[in-house]
């Protein structure tokens, strides 16, 4: 590998998503992107997070814009609902092309 | 790389993990038992106390598989909406199981014009020769309707299990309309229900009722 191939290929990590990179918010991030929405309960089933884990990378992912929170009550009992917006499902998207393209260049 | 992440396989999962309760398979199960009981030919013939029991007692399985989802699997498994992927293969399963109801249609209504009319009724009759060849036709063709539309299902609602339970019910079918003996059914219908108790069983040691929801802010 020569240096420039080299540079590249730490310029295409540096510019990768860290908000999505991680592993549990990453897993969460894949799993809205193929559904339309699913609830707190779900997700957790799904992706084998604590209660207290799932609620901070939620608030992290809300925070960045990559998520809508619905809170609604289903027969009287709360119910929080989330999807990812158009923002978040562009970043997912992103991530996945960048990551493509990192393990592609290391290949060389 | 061992566990390759796909996404289309990692969607599959998800939609599969909402029969995991194994309420779809208990309530099969019970319906296929509730026809076997009420369903079959009385020696006496046919009569509205059959079919009165026979839609009652569906209607006993259904409420309880209702109150099951509602109350005991849903608030443990959680909500979940899928994509427009998999709306596009539920609408096209309504629309090919209506033209399977339609055909349905056509053929009970064949039935009831045979015996509306013993003209018509003996001339279909006429075409099979005996009792016995009858009696194997309709349970043929019985199963033949039920068991293809039940694989439709699981094809459409991608429920791997549902293609054993096609097997199974066109089978009760068959036995129910060619042998008129309710326990072969019965035993089907417990079969088929049995692998959802086990399902239901494990599904409620392996995921408990969440109460952070109602303490979550």
């Amino acid at each position: 590998m020569n240096n420039r191939a080299g540079s590249a290929n730490l310029a295409t990590l540096a510019a990768i998503d860290r908000l999505v990179h991680e592993p549990s918010r990453l897993a969460v991030m894949a799993l809205l992107y193929v559904v339309n929405s699913a609830d707190f309960i779900f997700l957790m089933n799904q992706t084998g997070l604590t209660w207290g884990n799932l609620s901070g990378h939620i608030s992290k992912l809300e925070d960045a814009g990559y998520l809508e929170v619905e809170k609604t009550f289903k027969d009287k009992r709360p119910n929080t609902m989330l999807q990812l917006t158009p923002q978040g499902r562009e970043a997912f998207r992103g991530y996945v092309k960048k990551m493509k393209q990192v393990f592609k260049d290391f290949e060389g | 790389m061992a566990n390759r992440l796909n996404l289309k396989e990692l969607e599959r999962k998800a939609f599969r993990s909402t029969y995991q309760d194994g309420l779809w398979d208990l309530y099969i199960g019970l319906i296929v038992i509730c026809m076997s009981i009420f369903v079959y030919r009385p020696a006496t013939g046919y009569n509205l106390n059959n079919i009165v029991l026979a839609f009652s007692a569906m209607a006993v399985a259904y409420l309880l598989f209702w109150v099951g989802k509602k109350y005991i699997t849903l608030p443990r498994m959680g909500q979940v909406q899928f994509g427009a992927q998999r709306k596009k293969r539920r609408l096209t399963l309504i629309i090919v199981l209506s033209i399977v109801v339609l055909i349905q249609v056509v053929l009970v209504g064949l039935q009831l014009l045979a015996w509306a009319n013993p003209e018509v009724g003996a001339r279909f009759s006429s075409l099979i020769l005996d009792r016995n060849a009858m009696d194997l036709v309709v349970a043929s063709t019985g199963a033949l309707i039920v068991g293809p539309s039940m694989i439709l299902v699981a094809f459409f609602k991608d429920f791997p299990r549902g293609y054993f339970i096609a097997i199974m019910i066109a089978l009760a079918v068959f036995l129910m309309l060619y042998l008129n003996q309710p326990v072969y059914p019965i035993i089907i219908g417990a079969l088929i229900a049995l692998p959802g108790l086990v399902l239901f069983v494990r599904f409620l040691q392996k995921y408990p009722m969440h109460r952070e929801e109602a303490t979550r802010e």
